[in-house]
């Protein structure tokens, strides 16, 4: 190893080791600390058409796809094929050493612009900005028989620590 | 602070180089980000090492995409993809910041990084460093006309020397989307290669 590389070590553990040498870490053979769960996706009902609902989603439900995007220009494109996806999106960018987590708006309707939309940040957030994507061009679609049947668009996103700070107060919450 | 934290000082290096040395399983979070520090940290200065000319810079990025792994490592899972992508995934973050500000005029780095001095055998290792990786920034270059992604997948492989499915995991793609790219992108290149022939 380079001295660089040795001295930068040293320096990481004695200025940041205390805080890490006794955290709980997820893998093999190790429990994992359940995160605080806001609520859960896939079991929400929904207000009735023309109301919009505030969806806080910070883990839970499996699988639809994502994809979560650096841009050349510093900013984060989160595209989810369906609402259903944002936990994992959320997983995604804590994966990714970005600490910021996206809390959704959806309304009935089509979008009326297509494309991604720009999320706010909380206060004390200053992460890089990110774009959400819902499907291809903005617009969710819910069969029939599904809970939340219809069509949705993105209304709104915001973004918060992915310390869970700023989900409370959510529409749902509790 | 810890006892771990306080044995690695600079004026006891021996004991931070028998701690490496001993092949155990590492017995808490700090050791096991040790072990993941020195199977990236080489790799890491050279992903810099091709983009910046300065050997500050180049200590700097290096600097801050660790301190900012330390911090979220608590909360990186090994089960969902390698320590190798992710940290690939964070440098990425780190040097688009870093774009955004030189380009703003701000410091672009303002934790350790920014406040490390380096003594001049480092600043020599660093410069030999941009100096070995300048074959990697000609490839770079060629690649320039690629789009961002096409470049990424080329780099983080051919370069930096990710697997294909490490690499996706890094820029947040399917498996089947990046090979579609580095394919896409390795004919690109060679087409190009062939028609200056």
């Amino acid at each position: 190893m380079t001295k660089f590389a040795d001295n930068l070590w040293i320096d990481l553990a004695r200025e940041h080791g205390a805080a890490l040498a006794h955290a709980d870490r997820p893998g093999p053979g190790r429990a994992r600390r359940p995160r605080p769960r806001v609520l859960a996706g896939s079991t929400l009902a929904l207000a009735g058409a023309g109301a919009a609902l505030g969806v806080a989603l910070t883990a839970g439900a499996s699988t639809p796809a994502f994809a979560v995007t650096m841009t050349g220009h510093g900013s984060v494109l989160v595209t989810i094929s369906q609402t259903q996806a944002l936990p994992q999106a959320n997983a995604k960018l804590t994966a990714m050493g970005i600490h910021e987590q996206i809390t959704i708006d959806m309304a009935s309707g089509a979008a009326a612009v297509s494309g991604a939309v720009t999320c706010t940040p909380a206060p004390g957030v200053s992460g890089p900005p990110v774009k959400v994507l819902i499907g291809t061009n903005g617009t969710e679609v819910i069969s029939s028989g599904n809970t939340g049947a219809g069509t949705w668009h993105l209304a709104a996103c915001q973004i918060t620590g992915d310390n869970g700070s700023g989900n409370s107060g959510n529409t749902g919450a509790g | 602070m810890s006892t771990e934290a306080r044995a690695l000082t600079r004026q006891d290096r021996p004991v931070a180089a028998r701690a490496r040395s001993r092949g155990r399983p590492p017995s808490s979070p700090l050791e096991e980000f040790e072990q993941v520090y020195l199977r990236n940290v080489d790799v890491l200065m050279g992903y810099f090492a091709r983009r910046c000319r300065d050997p500050h810079t180049v200590a700097d990025l290096t600097s801050e995409t660790f301190v900012r792994a330390m911090d979220g490592f608590a909360r990186f899972d090994p089960r969902r993809g390698s320590d190798r992508a992710w940290l690939f995934g964070i440098a990425a973050h780190v040097f688009a910041r870093h774009c955004e500000q030189s380009a703003g005029g701000r410091d672009a780095v303002a934790r350790l990084g920014g406040h490390r001095t380096l003594g001049m055998d480092e600043i020599e290792e660093l410069a030999e460093r941009i100096d070995a990786e300048r074959e990697g920034a000609a490839l770079m270059q060629r690649c320039a006309r690629l789009p961002s992604v096409e470049r990424a997948a080329i780099e983080l492989v051919d370069l930096d020397g990710l697997s294909p499915k490490e690499a996706a995991q890094a820029l947040g793609v399917s498996g089947v989307a990046f090979r579609k790219r580095l394919s896409r992108a390795r004919s690109r290149l060679r087409k190009e290669h062939e028609s200056n022939d």
